[in-house]
């Protein structure tokens, strides 16, 4: 559904409605309008070795209101587990939201964007699109403040620990024509330190465009593990943006499965603007099909004392695409930083497209970094060795590629999310 | 008993010739030993067994109990009884020793007859205690960061979990200390029996000490040039290659260290 840029501006009306409709605040209207202004002006983000200015990412949300013609059934996908800390939505409704009492009555919020909006206005209003991302950075950013149409809230309170990683589940409904722009934003106060897991899957066959923004806003000490094994599907084109925002002496911990089956840009940010702030970012990928996968990882040491790590290793089958970018970019004043970053991606067919493309922009003396890069094939005398103890070359294949992608999925917290990627990854390998 | 038969065996690396007809026989129950020079051909002849890629068998056969194992993938040839532990073995990152050991295992078992966890962590624990093995080597990833000595008792250890038909041991001596030596000797010892045929490659006597062979091969410019018993190591050791040359009438350029 191509739509020509300069017609966004007659969506003003429309949108004015959906914003009324839904109860947000002032602010909230004026960031859309005043994006909506803007998407026309902007250009795109420039991801290296992608043209993607002809994807199909412009398709508006339908601002009506009025609710989705299918809806989708979430236990198709999820089992039921009471008294979890979890939110599901589909489409742009939530279907599932639990939260234990004892979170709750320590101050966290887990809920609807919407329901955080009227509830916790002030709060959200903190976090919103003013540190991570920023409507006015390019046109997908502004695309997404104009059109944004659901999305999730997670906030914990200063000094809280929380056990138990906090779960959610988005399910892209392509049963009905819709574009799906998805917001999560997650704000950490000072010193918590938690775990999260999201899971994003497609229901239907409509091709949709997703542009879906998650923001990670650690204030100073706090901790954050983040997880994801992404599943959109074959007819969805994404642009996914995932941007950390780090105050002082705070950490993000990363660990993504990039798992779609259409094609899709990663765009995985950090900003490490507080001294002493870390992040740790690993992601795995496959590709497979026809697909395109692009995963732009890029970290910005801002602050002095601060480490950033790119780990990023995928498998390409058919005749697909899998392109890891690794931007380590250090400012000039950002004494002692550190940025580290490996890309390496496995080639198991002749015709496919890898390509692992290191960047590092160093504007400052006192610091440190490094890259390790490649693009090749399984081993032979890998497969030798094990195929030589009596394992069959299919199953010795498994291993190994098992092996090359290992370290993101030990890093995820929770056992049911590791076994899924871990079976995802059979999948797409077994269905050669 | 199981047989093992190499006949006139001759492969090339890189269109060059390294093995000119090797002859060599040996049943379950016996231990033999080749020894000879390096760059003789001892790695190439245990490679081409096991069926390296790079080696290319350009005549004879080698037969398990009749059957041409050449014919046969390298997962078969293991699965068909043949183990090889090799010198550098590879290090594969994110697949523990555990898992890929269980793996091997049940590759050789039927679907409704895989060997279970409890039942592999008892034996897997047994023979780590035999040769000295900290518990924790068992989830450390396959050889990665292993040491040279780490290495080579984890090539016995997967001997001694594997249990093949017929093991051929590679150089599996050399780096080795005293203590490491007689640690892997043991393992390999215990293995010895009416079902077990090794064949033990070495460059020096030294490992001899510890596993006595039955039959000893001496290889030479890629040819097994005199065979005999147990003595016939001492001798070498006594006489060095050079004086065997000699015995035998033989002149060729050896590396002697
Ligand atoms: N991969 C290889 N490529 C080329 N030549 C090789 C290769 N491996 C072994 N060779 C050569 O083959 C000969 C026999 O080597 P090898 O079988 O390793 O001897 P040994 O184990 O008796 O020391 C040597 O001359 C060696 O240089
Ligand atoms: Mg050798």
């Amino acid at each position: 559904m191509a739509i020509k840029t300069k017609d966004f501006v007659s969506y003003s009306d429309a949108l004015k409605a959906f914003s009324s409709g839904l109860k947000e605040p002032e602010w909230m209207l004026e960031m859309r309008l005043s994006a909506l202004e803007q998407i026309d002006k902007l250009e795109l983000p420039v991801i290296e070795r992608l043209r993607y200015n002809r994807w199909p990412l412009w398709q508006v949300p339908n601002l009506t209101g009025a609710p989705a013609a299918k809806t989708v059934d979430p236990f198709e996908f999820v089992d039921d587990k009471a008294d979890a800390a979890r939110v599901i939505q589909t489409g742009n409704d939530t279907v599932i939201e639990t939260l234990p009492e004892s979170l709750k009555e320590k101050g966290v919020i887990f809920t609807d964007l919407h329901t955080a909006l009227r509830e916790h206005p002030d709060l959200v209003k903190e976090a919103y699109m003013a540190k991570a991302i920023k409507p006015e950075s390019n046109k997908i950013t502004a695309f997404h403040a104009a059109f944004m149409n659901s999305g999730l809230f997670l906030y914990v309170p200063k000094n809280l620990e929380i056990e138990e990683p906090l779960e959610a589940i988005f399910i892209q409904n392509s049963l009905v024509e819709d574009a799906f722009v998805k917001h999560v934003l997650i704000y950490a106060d000072t010193h918590s330190n938690f775990s999260y897991v999201e899971k994003f899957l497609t229901k239907g066959d409509e091709k949709n465009a997703a542009n879906i923004a998650v923001e990670v806003i650690t204030k100073p000490g706090a901790q954050v593990k983040f997880s994801a094994v992404d599943q959109l599907g074959e007819n969805s084109t994404v642009y996914f943006n995932r941007k950390g925002y780090t105050h002082r002496d705070s950490s993000i911990d990363w660990a993504l499965g990039v798992m779609n089956t259409g094609n899709v840009v990663c765009d995985f940010d950090t900003d490490l603007v507080g001294e002493g702030s870390a992040t740790d970012l690993k992601a795995v990928g496959i590709s497979s099909g026809r697909q395109t996968q692009v995963i732009d990882s890029n970290v910005v040491n801002y602050g002095n004392n601060t480490e950033g790590n790119i780990f990023q290793h995928g498998v390409i089958l058919d005749r697909a695409t899998l392109t890891f970018n690794g931007i380590g970019h250090i400012v000039k004043g950002a004494k002692g930083a550190d940025a580290q970053q490996e890309s390496r991606v496995l080639m198991l067919s002749d015709k496919a497209r890898g390509d692992a493309n290191p960047i590092l922009l160093i504007q400052e003396n006192e610091v440190t970094a490094g890259h390790a890069a490649s693009v090749g094939r399984v081993d032979p005398e890998e497969m030798y060795y094990l195929m030589s103890r009596g394992i069959e070359q299919s199953e010795a294949e498994r291993l190994v590629i098992r092996g090359f992608l290992g370290k993101v999925i030990s890093a995820i917290p929770m056992k049911s999310m590791r076994d899924d990627l871990v079976q995802t990854i059979e999948r797409k390998l077994t269905s050669r | 008993m199981a047989v093992l038969e190499i006949k006139n065996l001759h492969v090339s690396i890189e269109d060059k010739e390294i093995l000119k007809g090797v002859d060599l026989k040996m049943q379950t129950g016996e231990i033999h030993a080749i020894m000879g020079p390096n760059g003789t051909g001892k790695s190439t002849l245990s490679a081409a067994i096991m069926g390296h890629p790079s080696y290319e068998v350009t005549e004879g056969e080698v037969l398990l109990d009749g059957e041409n194992v050449l014919e046969m993938e390298v997962d078969e040839r293991a699965r068909a009884g043949l183990f090889l532990a090799v010198q550098y073995p590879s290090e594969i990152a994110g697949i523990t020793n555990a898992e890929f050991m269980r793996a091997a295992i049940n590759s050789r078992r039927e679907e409704d007859d895989k060997m279970g966890v409890m039942d592999f962590i008892t034996k897997l624990d047994e023979k780590m205690a035999v040769l000295d093995m900290p518990e924790e080597m068992a989830e450390r990833y396959l050889n990665e960061g292993f040491s040279g000595g780490e290495k080579k008792r984890n090539e016995i250890l997967q001997l001694m979990m594997i249990e093949p038909t017929f093991a051929i041991l590679d150089e599996i001596d050399s780096g080795l200390d005293i203590d490491a030596l007689q640690v892997v000797s043991t393992g390999v010892n215990a293995m010895r029996g009416e079902g077990f045929g090794s064949l033990i490659i070495t460059h020096y006597q030294r490992l001899l000490n510890y596993i006595t062979p039955d039959v000893v091969h001496i290889m030479m410019d890629g040819r097994v040039v005199k065979t005999g018993g147990a003595e016939l190591a001492k001798q070498l050791e006594a006489e060095g290659y050079k004086g065997l040359m000699e015995e035998l009438g033989l002149d060729i350029e050896i590396e002697e260290d």
